[in-house]
């Protein structure tokens, strides 16, 4: 099993607490389904990128932690609506049955709505504007037609179908990439960060995201259930990236982008060296 | 044999290919350059902000290629590292604004066709078409400018051809790949932020490797329908002298009129000039002489203004740059141009220099082909370079004056020392000679420094200059200043019938002092060659010049067919014994020597002189730049 960078820890406390705080578990049966979503263990990769990204442009990751965290609550709202039997009809998740299946399928669709919802809330709430407003902008496009809805519904159309490469790129981008995106610009402009960095971290990001998910793809294919927390050949009926590579072919293209996006990193030097940590981690979990 | 390819890597291949034309796999320029559309800006504020740093790598690019394209067009601007640096950071600017604005004006364009029906469907190629056009126009200026830098050697081969056209090729295709990415951004956020689903088009290595060789060999198609035959800088052959045994000595003199000469001499008041008017003697048909250093360097080179680079006295510094350039100041363009430049302090008046000249003049051949030469006061002869022979600049007389380390003003450098320790006895005997003018005469202070100016080029010539020297050229400028001070004022121009008899007394009485300092060389021994050459100098309507032959070698007859101010170099050189180049835009005025010498000596040719070398001189002193300025503007050289 691969081992998260050991700075992650912290970061993931702060998170897990920050989630806590803002996602109580209660009484309240869809309260509780929210809590259950979210709190489930998992890497918070996204919202840990989105402090990284933060501190790395001068910014503090505590100014960052409530984007971080609507980011991840939103996160956990798509893996809710993903695993439903509607859509990919995914019993287990992280390790744990599935929301919807712990839950029901009502309440699993009002806890990702719930998570949804708060998740702007928590932005419009947390941020002065125009800070705010911008980045609810940007996790407004990242969840909608042109980004998690999108890829969605995407994928869903190419269930059993023969499907282009171009379609793949654009079901990951908007399922993975576009949320891996928003995590790194969003650290950053809490950071008033500027163009260039942003532009940099966004290249980051995007070769990082799609990394990310080719590797998903290999882990589908070759992965144990016991550490992916999801069952092998979940995907049999999708065309992948393996579907056009190869195992082999999908390893060297991950491995290219992981390598692309420590190249992104230049400008920021040796500062950067967390990032480049967490792309080495995504590249080794395939190893 | 190679093994057959596996399928597989083919495929990965393909979709590396697929990722790159998406976005992917790419952390370098294309980010640099659309990082302003990181935040969702409105379309105009991502095309202006894309082209503002298309324009920084255009600059970063451009700017040295440029300069070293403007040091071969402009010989003397850039004089060395430092020169060469601040002008490519001024062509950097220039190309870089330049390109900014186009790539803007581009996705501009665009943007709005996007908006029609027909275009709006086709983003990907309104977004190809933008940057093969951008593509285009870069690469024929790059190799028009390489074509017209004179750096090309013969034939496409060479790899000094080669390697910039493969430089302005992969230039081109960087620059119109920036615009392609630009556009499509520009369009695409205009089209409410939809991206084409082919993502970037030209991403494959294929097709960029097949759109580099189609770049390179459209260059080289253009780059050999336009060069110029001929053109190319041929190396200079070696020069062998057919030793003549002719010492030539070369007297200049500015502001000569042949009728005012023939007057006196008839008169019997200038015996000397007399004599020289008397042997063998060609008519020169002169253009405009009213710059004497685009005229006597004409004179000097056997080339035409449009081939020596002289074009004028007065020229431009750069601001920042050591060297100068020409600026027509007879054109009204030029002019304002110039005015313009100063008043914004970008540029300042400079006066000509020898770094400004494209070919070699006569003294530099004869010093080539391993005679002794001497040069006095000639100009445009400043920096005084060793490899010239011996060299005492137009600003010499001025280093004279001032002393302290000198700033290649006189070559060798030992020549400078010899010089300083008989300046006061130079100078006494150039007053005495200027104290045999009459006092009284009308304007005397301009009439005595000007024979005191003349007679220390005739000094310093005597000193600098041994029996052995082969070649002496001397340059005297006095009697252009008597003429102009006297006739070329506006003053001068509302004088009364009495002030203008004075005048013209004045100006005889000059010619007769002049005549007194040109007594002795007209005494020539057997091998002594004395070539006299007049110019009218500062004067509105142009009129003949002379060269006067007196001495060894010559025949007493005139040619009054008209010999051009381009002949002189080659007859010098004739009389000499040095081959000549067919270069040259002038003959050989051989009518005047006589027939035993012309049989002896036949005009041999050579395919070029080559081009003169960087002046090789050394500037340890004050620059005199200020100073020759405030000098020339005193004597109404320069405004």
């Amino acid at each position: 099993m691969t081992l998260l960078p050991r700075f992650f820890a912290e970061y993931q406390h702060r998170i897990d607490g920050e989630l806590r705080r803002v996602v109580p578990g209660s009484r309240d049966r869809v309260q509780e389904a929210m809590a259950y979503a979210v709190h489930a263990p998992a890497k918070r990769i996204r919202p840990v990128l989105t402090m990284l990204t933060a501190e790395l442009c001068g910014g503090s990751s505590a100014r960052a932690m409530t984007a971080a965290c609507s980011i991840e609550m939103i996160h956990a709202a798509s893996l809710i609506l993903d695993d439903l039997p509607v859509m990919d009809d995914s019993p287990l998740r992280r390790g744990k049955p599935a929301t919807h299946v712990a839950f029901g399928e009502a309440m699993a669709l009002l806890a990702a709505f719930g998570l949804l919802s708060g998740a702007f809330s928590a932005i419009a709430r947390g941020y002065e504007p125009p800070l705010g407003s911008r980045i609810a902008a940007l996790l407004s496009d990242a969840v909608g037609a042109e980004g998690l809805i999108g890829g969605q519904a995407a994928d869903l159309l190419a269930t059993d179908q023969q499907i282009t490469f171009e379609t793949l790129e654009r079901i990951h981008r908007g399922k993975t990439g576009a949320l891996f995106s928003v995590a790194a610009t969003a650290g950053a402009m809490t950071a008033d960060a500027a163009d260039d960095s942003i532009a940099a971290l966004q290249a980051f990001a995007k070769n990082l995201g799609l990394a990310f998910q080719i590797i998903d793809d290999l882990l589908d294919v070759e992965g144990d259930p016991a550490i992916t927390g999801k069952p092998v050949r979940e995907d049999a009926k999708k065309t992948t990236f393996v579907s056009f590579s190869g195992p082999e072919g999908a390893r060297q293209l991950a491995t290219e982008l992981c390598h692309t996006a420590d190249r992104a990193l230049q400008p920021f030097g040796r500062r950067a060296e967390r990032l480049r940590e967490l792309s080495a981690f995504v590249a080794a979990r395939m190893s | 044999m190679d093994a057959p390819r596996d399928p597989r890597l083919r495929e990965v291949d393909d979709l590396r290919r697929q990722l790159r034309s998406l976005g992917y796999l790419d952390a370098g320029v294309d980010r640099f350059v659309l990082a302003p559309a990181a935040r969702n800006r409105r379309p105009l504020a991502i095309g202006w902000l894309a082209s503002v740093r298309i324009g920084v790598l255009a600059a970063l690019l451009l700017g040295p290629a440029a300069a070293i394209g403007v040091s071969a067009r402009v010989p003397g601007l850039i004089t060395g590292a430092r020169d060469g640096f601040v002008v490519a950071a001024y062509l950097g600017l220039l190309f870089g604004a330049a390109c900014s604005a186009a790539a803007f004006a581009i996705s501009l364009m665009a943007s709005l066709l996007v908006r029609q029906p027909a275009f709006s469907r086709r983003r990907r190629g309104l977004a190809f078409a933008a940057g093969a056009a951008f593509t285009l126009a870069c690469l024929a200026y790059l190799t028009l400018w390489w074509d017209a830098s004179r750096f090309g050697a013969p034939g496409w081969r060479s790899l000094w051809t080669t390697i910039p056209l493969a430089f302005a090729a992969g230039v081109s295709l960087l620059l119109g790949h920036l615009v392609t990415v630009t556009t499509l951004a520009v369009v695409v956020s205009r089209n409410d932020g939809v991206e084409p689903a082919h993502g970037v088009p030209g991403s494959s290595r294929l097709v960029l490797a097949a759109a580099g060789g189609l770049t390179f060999c459209g260059a080289l198609l253009l780059f050999s329908l336009t060069a110029r035959s001929g053109r190319q800088i041929a190396d200079a052959p070696r020069l062998a002298v057919v030793a003549s045994g002719v010492r030539v000595r070369v007297i200049a003199i500015d502001g000569f009129d042949p009728r005012i000469a023939s007057r006196l001499a008839g008169a019997g008041r200038v015996p000397a000039i007399a004599a020289l008017l008397d042997g063998a003697r060609a008519v020169i048909r002169f253009g405009d002489t009213r710059d004497p250093a685009r005229a006597w360097t004409t004179i000097a080179t056997g080339q035409p203004p449009e081939v020596h680079a002289v074009h004028g006295l007065e020229t431009r510094r750069v601001a920042g740059v050591q060297g100068s350039f020409a600026t027509d100041q007879r054109s009204g363009v030029g002019r304002a141009l110039g005015d313009v430049t100063d008043l914004l302090r970008l540029t300042r008046p400079s006066v000509v220099s020898g770094s400004e000249r494209r070919v070699k003049t006569f003294w530099e051949v004869a010093t080539s082909a391993g005679l002794r030469t001497a040069v006095v006061n000639w100009w445009a002869t400043w920096p005084a370079s060793a490899d010239a022979g011996l060299v005492v600049s137009d600003r010499a007389t001025l280093r004279l004056e001032k002393g302290g380390t000198q700033d290649a003003e006189i070559a060798p450098p030992g020549v400078y020392e010899s010089l300083r320790t008989v300046w006061p006895a130079l100078r006494a005997e150039a007053a005495a000679h200027a104290a045999r003018l009459r006092d009284g005469t009308e304007m005397g202070a301009l009439l005595r420094r000007s024979a005191e100016l003349d007679a220390l080029q005739i000094a310093i010539t005597k000193q600098v200059a041994g029996p052995n020297v082969d070649l002496v050229c001397t340059y005297l400028p006095g009697l252009d200043l008597v003429q102009y001070g006297l006739f070329g004022s506006s003053e001068a121009a509302s004088a009364s019938p009495a002030s203008v008899a004075g005048r013209l007394a004045a100006l005889d009485e000059y010619y007769v002092l002049l005549d007194a300092l040109l007594g002795p060389a007209v005494g020539v021994s057997d091998d002594d060659l004395l070539i006299l050459i007049t110019s009218p100098g500062r004067v509105t309507e142009p009129g003949p010049g002379l060269l006067l032959a007196h001495g060894a070698a010559t025949d007493a007859r005139l040619l009054d067919d008209d010999a051009q101010p381009t002949d002189v170099m080659p007859t010098i050189l004739q009389a000499l014994g040095v081959p000549l180049s067919r270069e040259l835009a002038g003959r050989p005025l051989v009518e005047l020597f006589g027939a035993d010498f012309a049989r002896r000596y036949p005009v041999r040719q050579v395919s070029t002189y080559g081009v003169p070398s960087a002046p090789r001189a050394e500037r340890r002193g004050e620059p005199l730049d200020q100073e020759m300025i405030d000098r020339l503007r005193s004597l109404g050289y320069v405004r």
